[in-house]
């Protein structure tokens, strides 16, 4: 069997790493307020919006930006349920993983489950978004550049917590943001290094059905959107209770 | 809305329910709970009361400072407010509430009060408004004037720009949030559990120490941030008394 080679868009690389940041700036700063909501559905609102800003807009959204400007080589589809469940992954494993760290004082313990969380988040999410390729090309994986990827995820997502959560001032968000970006992105184009493709002459059942890079493009469109509204919107309501804030 | 547990001693107990209610009602808080018992000084009224956590100092500082009030203690439940319906009684909230820092009793809190906005307008340029104040107040108000409105200035700026993120350990919160703030105002070193403050506008080598300011300031802005149940901050060595520098211990 022939071996295939992946090409990339460096425009769409780019583009990926920054759809990343901003959806860690928008989680981060949703995820700040878990400690400060005062009552048990506030809190809730907060892990829940914060883990589907993260989970679906850095985490997934990159991902598939990331794989549109990837260049297989061949036709690829997406399985609908097999990316929705990977978006569901990412959403619940970011959830959990700010709901710990948010909890409490912050505690080199709560640090290290929430880091391998959000790690395995990120991967678990980059792999199964990967099962949900439909494509004639056969797909294996080098065992050691994918546990490598995973490290890279676990490490830069603890990394990014920990600036988030301990650090105050002008670099908290941003520079949190910036390393979860590489978190994300740093699995996803590790992860890809891992993959080995080779040519396949058959097309797998529901080839057809499955999304294709328009329609994902579509959808990535609509949740930057949302973060890019989102985080501007808290940034905004923040400015003015700090201004309204009495002494 | 957050809720908190007052203590105070009255010498009478008659019409003081009604008088203090009259001060609470003012600062926009409800009363959830309330008990009057017989003290050796009087009478012991304890009130459980729930509102906004901008008025919550000063709240705290006018009860304090109630003519009919003899000793005062207030203590925050942590993560704030509780349904009523669920509430437990007083007594039984005791082992969940942490002690709030002592408040300056003896201050002339409507001076401060008066003062405040003016020193968050000016903010950080607030040494003339406190030295107006050092001289505004009796000598003997003086220092837990300067101290009150430290705790309250600190626990605006606090709130303002610290409150995002998790709980502490002290050192970090020393270093991450008490430095910082600080640093808006003075020249200041952190030496582990001691910040030294260097050429202090309020300490003025001959004349009477302002660290008292100082002292409310950093109890104000680690209050929230540190994981400690009591934290304290005492000035051990002052440039007013000829030391090179003003010394502040912070302990929990």
């Amino acid at each position: 069997m022939q071996e295939m080679h992946q090409h990339y868009n460096m425009l769409l690389v780019v583009l990926s790493y920054l759809v990343s940041v901003l959806g860690s700036f928008t989680a981060l700063q949703i995820a700040l307020g878990i400690p400060l909501a005062r009552s048990g559905k506030q809190r809730l609102t907060s892990i829940v919006a914060a883990g589907a800003a993260m989970g679906g807009g850095a985490i997934w959204a990159m991902h598939f930006i990331a794989m549109l400007a990837c260049n297989l080589g061949v036709q690829v589809t997406y399985d609908m349920v097999l990316t929705g469940v990977s978006a569901l992954l990412a959403i619940v494993a970011c959830s959990l993983g700010l709901a710990i760290v948010g909890s409490g004082t912050f505690r080199f313990v709560n640090l290290l489950f929430a880091g391998v969380l959000m790690g395995l988040g990120v991967a678990g999410m980059h792999y199964l978004g990967m099962m949900a390729m439909l494509t004639s090309a056969q797909v294996s994986y080098d065992g050691g550049v994918v546990v490598l990827s995973v490290a890279i995820a676990v490490i830069a997502s603890m990394a990014a917590l920990w600036l988030a959560f301990n650090l105050r001032g002008r670099w908290q968000m941003l520079g949190s943001a910036l390393v979860m970006g590489v978190a994300v992105c740093g699995m996803h184009y590790t992860g890809m290094g891992a993959l080995q493709l080779s040519e396949g002459d058959t097309l797998p059942a529901g080839f057809d059905q499955g999304l294709r890079g328009e329609y994902l493009g579509l959808v990535i469109f609509g949740l930057v959107a949302l973060m890019l509204v989102l985080s501007l919107g808290i940034s905004l309501v923040r400015q003015q209770r700090r201004a309204g804030l009495s002494i | 809305m957050a809720e908190l547990e007052v203590r105070v001693v009255s010498a009478r107990r008659e019409g003081l329910l009604i008088e203090l209610g009259r001060v609470i009602n003012e600062y926009g808080h409800v009363l959830v709970r309330q008990r009057l018992v017989p003290d050796v000084q009087g009478a012991c009224l304890t009130l459980v009361l729930r509102g906004p956590d901008e008025r919550q100092l000063a709240l705290e500082a006018a009860l304090g400072s109630h003519p009919r009030v003899i000793s005062f203690e207030c203590m925050r439940t942590p993560g704030g407010a509780m349904p009523s319906s669920t509430a437990a009684p007083v007594a039984e909230l005791a082992p969940l509430i942490q002690p709030e820092l002592s408040l300056a009793v003896g201050a002339d809190a409507a001076r401060v009060e008066r003062m405040l906005p003016n020193l968050a307008k000016d903010y950080p340029r607030i040494f003339p408004w406190l030295i107006n104040l050092e001289y505004a107040v009796a000598a003997e108000a003086r220092d837990a004037s300067l101290h009150l409105a430290g705790r309250r200035t600190g626990a605006w700026v606090y709130k303002r720009d610290f409150a995002f993120g998790a709980r502490l350990a002290l050192n970090d919160a020393i270093k991450r949030i008490a430095l910082p703030a600080l640093r808006v105002l003075v020249s200041v070193e952190q030496h582990g559990d001691q910040l030294h403050v260097r050429g202090c506008p309020l300490c003025q080598p001959g004349s009477l120490s302002g660290g008292r300011f100082f002292c409310g300031f950093i109890e104000g802005v680690l209050a929230e941030s540190v994981d400690a149940v009591t934290l304290s901050v005492r000035e051990s060595s002052c440039h007013s008394q000829g030391a090179p520098t003003c010394v502040f211990d912070i302990t929990h």
